[in-house]
């Protein structure tokens, strides 16, 4: 407990993942982004909601497909990006800073340790 | 089935210029270049842009009284009275009425030879040409060695400016055998985004020099199939496949224009019993437009229901619409619902309120006086 500003870790599902104290901000990876296409919409998850990792939580609907975005660790959600609401365009501009999605409280710190560092996130989107 | 998709002759020029390639009905496609899906579509709309289309089916067939005459089974049209240097909108039907393929049947004229020169669908290549080979013997298919390229957008004559010499006399659905660099295409006033625009056959060994081009217009871009999806749809234009397959009339589909009303009435014509009855009598099923009140997207396969609840159709086809900037469909929905009513879509597990509109969501743009910005 009682880290700071850690650095962004991310899943196997193309999101990211950054922790300060134990607040999470979740958003999608910049590949993610790119992959999809323009965004046009999100739903956003309810604050307040009990979430358990890999529970699909919301949805972001590119002009291709719509993609769910599940919880990257267990916790509850706190806040969420309303400014995607209007635009969710934010998300291919800047996906992985003003483009986050939402942040959520963190319940088990550990499962943070077992994703993936940038560095292992750029072998693993090669393989 | 689980053959490789086939590449088309540009492929290697696409990716340089950043495609995404996919694949689509059997042919590695590009669905969108590094600009993206909604800026294509735009640039189309206020400018104009250059699709590559060569995965679609081309065919000669010589004009002749048996080969119209074996013809005249499955496509709903006079074809002995087909007007020269036009294209048409039309089907190939089964004997059901329900559509083969829809296709562009125009009459030209090679070396002073008369042919029906056909487009189709990529997808409903092995169904068409199997008819094609029927109804001719010496049918040609042509779309081994010419690419085909659709120029779109209010801009478009302005991109073929000094590279094709257009007839100011040339509309809409006008199809001409002309010189691009003393070399032979067929150029034909047509397209699929409800935009003024042209398709153009060219051999495979000019298509590169063509397009590199064209592109020498800093207002024009190569769009993908992305866009040309998001185009027609705003345009009210169904897609074999989605709107249009085997089970469905020309007449469901709200297509009738497209029917030679007077072979309704000939039972050579397949499915000609069943067409005419639909003219006369409402079909089952009408194809209605749809856009979405709440931002979530409507997609294909999504079903819709009245506000008791009951099942009344579903959406064909789904998309954004980047001039509406909301989701916009088009579905089928029983004719006996009453269009007063609300109607409501389904979308991961939620009822969201749907809104009927009249097609098209965007007025089309053709040129039908000839006229041509010179």
């Amino acid at each position: 407990m009682g880290v700071t500003m850690s650095e962004k870790k991310y899943t196997k599902d193309h999101e990211w993942v950054s922790i300060d104290n134990d607040i999470a901000t979740v958003g999608i990876s910049n590949h993610a982004q790119e992959s999809l296409g323009d965004i046009v919409f999100i739903e956003l998850p309810s604050v307040g909601k009990s979430v358990n990792a890999k529970d699909e939580i919301c949805v972001v609907e590119s002009v291709k497909a719509a993609s769910d975005i599940y919880a990257p660790i267990d916790g509850e959600i706190m806040e969420v990006n309303n400014s995607l609401e209007g635009d969710a365009a934010i998300i291919n501009q800047d996906a992985e800073n003003t483009g986050w999605i939402f942040k959520m409280k963190v319940s088990n710190p550990s499962q943070y340790d077992e994703l993936m560092n940038v560095d292992e996130y750029k072998i693993f989107l090669e393989q | 089935m689980n053959e490789l998709p086939i590449d088309i002759p540009l492929r290697k020029f696409h990716e340089a210029y950043g495609a995404k390639m996919v694949p689509f009905a059997g042919f590695n496609m590009p669905i969108n270049y590094k600009a993206g899906i909604i800026n294509e579509h735009k640039n189309v709309r206020n400018h104009s842009g250059i699709f590559d289309v060569s995965h679609m089916g081309q065919v000669l067939i010589e004009n002749n009284d048996l080969h119209i005459n074996n013809l005249e089974k499955y496509i709903p049209l006079k074809l002995n009275s087909l007007k020269k240097n036009k294209s048409n909108y039309t089907f190939l039907l089964n004997e059901k009425g329900g559509v083969v393929d829809d296709l562009i049947v125009s009459l030209i004229e090679i070396d002073s030879k008369s042919f029906l020169y056909i487009v189709y669908n990529a997808s409903r290549k092995n169904e068409d040409e199997k008819i094609f080979f029927n109804c001719s013997s010496k049918a040609k298919i042509i779309h081994n060695k010419n690419c085909l390229f659709a120029i779109q957008g209010p801009e478009s004559i302005e991109v073929l400016k000094n590279k094709i010499e257009i007839p100011s006399y040339m509309n809409f659905l006008d199809i001409y055998e002309l010189k691009y660099k003393e070399n032979l295409v067929i150029v034909s006033r047509s397209g699929y985004t409800g935009e003024d625009g042209f398709e153009i056959s060219i051999t495979n060994e000019q298509a590169e020099i063509f397009i590199k081009d064209l592109l020498e217009n800093e207002n024009t871009m190569l769009c993908g199939l992305g866009s040309r999806n998001s185009l027609r749809l705003e345009a009210g234009l169904s897609l074999y496949g989605h709107e249009l397959n085997e089970e469905i009339t020309p007449i469901e589909a709200g297509l009738s224009w497209a029917l030679d009303k007077d072979r309704l009435n000939d039972t050579t014509l397949n499915g000609n019993k069943i067409l005419s009855d639909q003219l006369y009598n409402k079909p089952s099923n009408k194809k209605i437009g749809l856009v979405s009140v709440n931002r979530a997207m409507l997609r294909e396969g999504m079903i819709l229901f009245d506000d008791n609840k009951n099942k009344i159709g579903k959406i064909t086809s789904g998309c954004f619409s980047p001039n509406l900037n909301k989701s916009i469909a088009i579905g089928y929905v029983n004719s006996n619902f009453d269009e007063e009513n609300e109607i409501f879509c389904e979308i991961r597990n939620k009822m969201e309120l749907v809104k009927k509109t009249s097609l098209p969501f965007v007025k089309k743009n053709y040129k039908k006086n000839g006229s041509n910005y010179e």
